[in-house]
This record gives structure tokens, C-alpha cells and sequence, in this order.
């Protein structure tokens, strides 16, 4: 069945329709709260919030469409992002090096959160007009879920600490996700692919906690960092 | 024909199992040795029997097989094989000053294996999520062996590197997506929808909104893991700290795994768009690439981030090719392909040579290696002029014909600049190379040879030389079976 049939009732005005644009909403709320935090204990409690929002979001497509593989997508989101991940984060590399204050910044707070609320414009316009040609889903999901991936890619730019960045990737994940149960819940790969980016975030834990880089970029000064530079 | 397509997946796999029985890297390397060669033997032969123009599509397109796959699925085999030959003699020498303990021993044997498998995978596959799933998993693997010898700039690179290809390779799954999105008013199932030789086939119904961002999107996500600028930043960095061999699979086998990607959606591009809309970002990206990398080669420093900065640019070189287009522009492409990555693997395991002898990765550091080795010296200088384009070597006929078909299909401005860059990097490789080589005499004493026995030496030989004979032979003849191969791949996605 095409796309555009499935998405004919998820319109902005049906009651599903409503529930997924308040989920996008919160989770672009979580994507900034996080690019506006300095304590590293927030970014992994704001990660899991938006992954929570997630899975929730995931669960109405998945109600709507009745479609197993969503459902399927909805639990690991819920059980892998929204659990595992900051709890492995938290367990595994904040705690175990003692990691408080994230002070590894090259903007300033406040113009960071500037620069994002301009990705977030930017998201918009770029959405609104018709790139997307028949894009029946709940209205703002798009655009919002464009602005989280920019917010997620701005966090991995302003932030050198390792977990900082490990965030930023997640939450682009996220907002890929986002976007994709919005728009191609159908998508015959989308729990592989959602399992294979878990399997990534593992490893990428995995790396930081072998190398302690977390505790090295926490003491660091920046010029320290750059032995890999030109 | 399907078992061969199996079969060639599960034989590199062979020295993952033996890690099961011995940590010992001589008879891993002999294991890796002995399915390094078979799995060539089976590639070529799988693409010995599609290079006819026969195509194979099984198991609703998560299998097939067209020209192409075979020619990818036999460059990266024969990369694979010397390799096998290169990390057999690395990784014992290695092993025998203590450099590597058991673990990383097994571990090297068991992720090159895993990462060699999933590439040959993906050229296996009609499929674009499960082309992008073993796409993403060769990156899984590989970056353990960026990471592998623990150190902290190790890990560093390694981190640089699965934090940015997983960056890029998550635009490559939104690319993906809107390819989807753009084939939502076809008929067909889902999974026919995700099928390259279905999506080709209707490739005129496709939304071509969605088809222009899934084409950008792909573009740079898998540009990123192919290193064209500005997304290479990860891989000077892995390639100079991954063991030599590994770095040889990452640059001539990896890198190329992202390019055989891009190739299909352009292919899908073209077919509903017209050349213009791809060959123009290809050739804004491959561009941007040989610039980068001619201005790092000119700045020296440390030979294996020469050779990293030498893959850019000519992965640059391929995408200018592929922008260019055309029988002549893709006939340069695919041959720029193969001998780019025969010639490269050859310089990096050459590399791999200078690390154990000098214990250095510095250029100036390395004098008179022709003398101090008078094979890995030659090897140097003639896999450095060979890389550089230089005549008789294979990479000058790809060159050349690269050129032609800028001049026949583009204008004559982007050729003469791409001349004045080649002209630049060949100066600056060739004269990093003969320093290296020619020098006077070493600076530091020598250390004990690279290898200690007559068996190691001849098994770090054996990929340089083939490698060499190899080179040379393409740059004189190229033999019918290969042109006809490269000929039905053009057919096959155009």
C-alpha cells in the first residue's frame, strides 16, 4: 500500500496525529535542555527523557498502522535509548571517573542555545517549503525532527568532551528516528537499523571507557588534546 | 552461483574461527594466508561469470549480482589477499618484539576477518538498507583495529573515526530514507522498494524531489566513510595509526566499499534526473578532495598520513570521474579503482616494513632505505611513482583516461586544474619517496632487521611484489576479460 494512503489520517488534525506533533515538540525540548546543560548527569538524563518521548511516539505509529516491526521499534527504543544507554553512561563513565562539570566548551552557553534556536528556524523554512512533496504527516514532526539532527550535530561541534559528543550523536540518532517513523513507518529496514545504530552507541561507550579518554579530555586543556592535528 | 556468493562471504571468516584454537600469529597468519587466496580464487571467478553482462537476483533482491558487484566484490578480494599476505608477516614480527600481546593478536585476526567479510558482503547485496547495514558493520569492525595497539593516540584516531563515520553514516540512513520516500508511488512491496535493480528499473517514477536530497544525503554520508573533503578529517588519523596492513584495507578496500554505494545512487540519479544534477556535486566533492589532499601531501610529516592525504585525492580522482560520466569517465573510474587500490595497499604494507625496520612514522626520520633494504626501498620508490600516475604503471592509463574524458565531456579549465593538482601531489609524493629511499646514509642507527626470519621476509615480499608486477602489467595491457568486465558494469548502471 503506497505511503501517502497510510499517512492520509495521521494528519495534523487527528487525535494520533496531535499526540506525535506534542512528542516532537518534547523532544526537541530535550535536545535543547541538553545543548543549554553544563553537568554531565543532565545531558544522560535528558537523553533518556527524549528517548522515552521516543519510544512513545513510536508506539502511536506503531497503533496506528498495527505494524509489528514499530512495536518491535517502540520496546528497544524504551528499553535500549531510554534505559540502557544512560544507565551504561552513567554507570560506566561518569561515575567511574567522577566527571561533574562539562567545562570543555567553545561557545559560550547562551550563544549556543542562540545558534541552535537559528538551526531550529532554519529547519523550519528549510522543511515548510516543498521539498518533501506529499508529506501528509502530522505537520510540525518534519521539521522538528531536521532541527533535533542539527541541534544533535551542533552539540558534537561546541563540545570537545568525549561524552559530550557521544550525546550530540545520539540525539542525531534520535532525530533521525523521529523522522523516520513519521514519515516511512514502512520502511522495511527501520528495527535493523535502529538495533545496528544501538550496536554502534555500545561500541562508542565501549571506547571511551577502555581509554579513559572521558577522564583525559576532562583535565585536558584543549591545545593538550590536539596530538592528532596538523 | 549462489553457493559461490556465500562461500566467498564465509572464507575470510576462516581466521576469526582459528583464533578459537591458537592465539599464535603464525599459524593465523597461515590461515588467513590460505583464505586470503581462496576467497580471491572464488571472486574472480564470480566475476569471471558475471562479467558476461549475466546478472544474479535471488532471495527477493537481497542477493544479486550485476558486472559491477563482481567487479568491486574481485578488487576487493585480491586487496584482501595481500593483506592476508602483509598481516601474516606484520603481525608475527610484531608478536615476536612483544609489541602485541595474545588478545590483540586474536582480536587483530578476528576483526580483520569480520571487516573483510562484511565488505565483500555489500557488494553482494541489490538491497540499500542491508547494503548500509554491512556498510556500517565494516566500520564496527575496523575500528578495533584502528584502536588496536592501545595506545592513547590509538584510541584517539579510533575514536575520531567511529565518531564521525557514525556520524556520516546516519545521513547515509536519512539518504536512504528519502530514496524510500521517493519510491512511495511505485506498486510494489516494501522491500522491492529498497531494491536497487527495482528502483533502477523504475527509476522515471521516482519523486524527484526526494531522489535530489537522498542522492546529497547519500553523498556525503557515504562520502564520509570514502574521505572526499571536507568529511575526511577521521582518516589521516586512522590510517597512520592502524597497523600497516589494516590501514592497507582501510584505504584500498574500504574506502571503495563507500564509493561502490555512491556509484548506485548516482546510477539511480541519473536515470531519473539526468547526468547534471550528480555530476555536478560529484565533481564540487572530488574537487574539494584533491585539493585537500595535494595541499597535506606538500606539508610532509609522517609517511603513513602521506599516503592517508594520497587517498583522498584520489578518491577525489574518482568522483571527478564519476562526475564527468560518460563510457570513457566511468571506464576511468572503475580502472582508476582497481589500480588505485592495488597501489596503494602495496604502499601502505611497504609502510608497514618502514615502521618495523626505523620505528618511526616520521619522513625525514627514514634515510637510505634502499640501501639499509634494498627491496622495501625499491618497492618505495617505485609504489610512490606508481601512485603518483607516473608512466608505465596502471595508474597513469586511469589517469589518462580520466583526462580524456574530462576534456571529450567537461570543460577544459577543470582539466587543466586537475592536471596542475596531480602535477603538484607527483612532485611532492615523488620527492617525499626518494628522500625516503635515496637519502644518505641513516641518520639513527638501524635496529634489527624488520623481520627476523627468511619466512617472514618472503611473506612481507610477496604482496609488494605482486602488487608491483600487477600495477605495471595495467599499465601495459589490459587483459580482455578485465575490459569486458568494466565495459557490461558501465552497462549495468547506465
Amino acid at each position: 500500500m503506497p505511503i501517502s494512503v497510510v499517512f492520509e489520517s495521521l494528519s495534523a488534525s487527528s487525535p494520533e496525529g496531535v499526540l506525535l506533533d506534542v512528542a516532537a515538540v518534547l523532544i526537541l525540548l530535550c535536545a535543547f535542555a541538553c545543548l543549554g546543560s553544563k553537568l554531565f548527569d543532565r545531558y544522560v538524563i535528558y537523553y533518556g527523557a527524549q528517548s522515552i518521548v521516543l519510544s512513545f511516539a513510536a508506539a502511536v505509529v506503531a497503533l496506528h498502522q498495527g505494524d509489528a516491526g514499530l512495536w518491535v521499534l517502540a520496546g528497544l527504543t524504551f528499553l535500549i535509548k531510554g534505559l540502557g544507554i544512560p544507565y551504561g553512561t552513567r554507570h560506566f563513565l561518569i561515575e567511574r571517573f567522577a566527571l561533574k562539570r562539562d567545562v570543555s566548551l567553545s561557545t559560550g552557553l547562551s550563544s549556543s542555545l542562540i545558534f541552535g534556536a537559528f538551526l531550529t528556524a532554519f529547519a523550519f523554512l528549510a522543511i515548510r517549503s516543498d521539498t518533501v512533496p506529499d508529506a501528509l504527516v502530522a505537520q510540525a514532526v518534519l521539521p522538528i525532527s531536521t532541527a533535533v539532527i542539527l541541534l544533535g550535530a551542533l552539540c558534537m561541534v561546541v563540545r570537545r568532551h568525549t561524552i559530550a559528543q557521544l550525546i550530540g550523536w545520539l540525539i542525531i540518532e534520535n532525530g533521525v528516528f523521529l523522522g523516520a517513523i513519521a514519515t516511512v513507518a514502512t520502511f522495511p529496514f527501520i528495527v535493523e537499523a535502529g538495533v545496528f545504530l544501538d550496536l554502534v552507541a555500545a561500541v562508542l561507550i565501549m571506547i571511551a571507557f577502555v581509554s579513559g579518554l572521558a577522564r583525559q579530555l576532562a583535565e585536558a586543556s584543549a591545545p593538550e588534546l590536539r596530538q592528532l592535528t596538523e | 552461483m549462489i553457493a559461490l556468493a556465500i562461500i566467498v562471504v564465509l572464507l575470510p571468516l576462516a581466521p576469526a574461527l582459528a583464533t578459537a584454537v591458537t592465539a599464535r600469529a603464525r599459524p593465523l597468519g597461515t590461515v588467513a594466508v590460505a583464505s586470503g587466496a581462496s576467497t580471491l580464487a572464488v571472486a574472480v571467478a564470480i566475476a569471471a561469470d558475471v562479467g558476461g553482462g549475466h546478472r544474479v537476483h535471488a532471495l527477493s533482491g537481497f542477493l544479486y549480482l550485476d558486472p559491477l558487484s563482481g567487479f568491486f566484490l574481485a578488487t576487493i578480494a585480491l586487496v584482501v589477499a595481500l593483506a592476508s599476505l602483509g598481516s601474516a608477516a606484520y603481525v608475527r614480527a610484531q608478536e615476536q618484539r612483544g609489541e602485541l600481546r595474545p588478545l590483540q593478536v586474536r582480536l587483530y585476526f578476528i576483526f580483520f576477518a569480520v571487516f573483510a567479510a562484511m565488505m565483500l558482503a555489500s557488494f553482494e547485496t541489490g538491497n540499500l538498507g542491508l547494503l548500509w547495514v554491512l556498510i556500517e558493520a565494516s566500520t564496527l569492525a575496523s575500528c578495533v583495529l584502528v584502536g588496536l595497539e592501545g595506545k592513547p593516540v590509538s584510541l584517539e584516531a579510533a575514536w575520531k573515526y567511529i565518531i564521525i563515520s557514525s556520524f556520516g553514516v546516519t545521513i547515509a540512513l536519512v539518504g536512504t530514507l528519502f530514496l524510500y520516500f521517493a519510491a512511495s508511488s511505485l506498486p510494489g512491496s516494501p522491500t522491492e522498494h529498497l531494491t536497487w535493480s527495482y528502483l533502477f528499473t523504475h527509476a522515471h517514477a521516482l519523486s524527484a524531489q526526494s531522489l535530489r536530497l537522498a542522492f546529497l544525503l547519500a553523498l556525503i554520508g557515504y562520502g564520509t566513510k570514502v574521505g572526499l573533503a571536507p568529511m575526511h578529517t577521521w582518516l589521516p588519523d586512522a590510517h597512520s595509526e592502524a597497523p600497516s596492513p589494516a590501514s592497507a584495507m582501510l584505504s584500498a578496500a574500504l574506502l571503495n566499499t563507500g564509493m561502490y554505494a555512491i556509484i548506485r545512487f548516482q546510477a539511480l540519479t541519473r536515470a531519473q534526473l539526468g547526468t547534471h544534477y550528480a555530476a555536478r556535486i560529484l565533481l564540487i566533492f572530488g574537487f574539494a578532495s584533491v585539493i585537500v589532499g595535494a595541499l597535506f601531501i606538500v606539508l610532509r610529516g609522517n609517511y603513513k598520513r602521506l599516503f592517508a592525504y594520497s587517498s583522498v585525492e584520489h578518491m577525489g580522482i574518482i568522483a571527478i570521474a564519476l562526475g564527468f560520466g560518460g563510457v570513457l569517465g566511468f571506464y576511468g573510474a572503475l580502472l582508476h579503482t582497481l589500480t588505485h587500490a592495488i597501489g596503494k595497499a602495496v604502499l601502505f604494507l611497504t609502510s608497514g616494513d618502514l615502521v618495523l625496520r626505523y620505528r618511526t612514522r616520521l619522513v625525514d626520520e627514514v634515510r637510505g632505505v634502499l640501501s639499509v633494504t634494498p627491496l622495501t626501498g625499491a618497492v618505495l620508490l617505485l609504489g610512490a611513482l606508481a601512485i603518483a600516475g607516473s608512466p608505465p604503471f596502471g595508474l597513469f592509463l586511469s589517469e589518462f583516461t580520466i583526462v580524456r574524458a574530462g576534456l571529450q565531456r567537461s570543460s577544459i579549465v577543470l582539466v587543466a586544474g586537475l592536471l596542475v593538482l596531480l602535477g603538484v601531489v607527483f612532485v611532492a609524493l615523488v620527492g617525499a619517496a626518494a628522500g625516503m629511499a635515496l637519502g644518505g646514509s641513516p641518520d639513527r642507527p638501524t635496529s634489527a632487521p624488520a623481520y627476523a626470519e627468511r619466512s617472514g621476509r618472503l611473506l612481507a615480499a610477496t604482496p609488494l611484489v605482486a602488487g608491483l608486477g600487477l600495477l605495471l602489467l595495467l599499465g601495459v595491457w589490459i587483459p580482455g576479460g578485465l575490459d569486458q568486465l568494466i565495459m557490461n558494469s558501465i552497462r549495468a548502471i547506465s
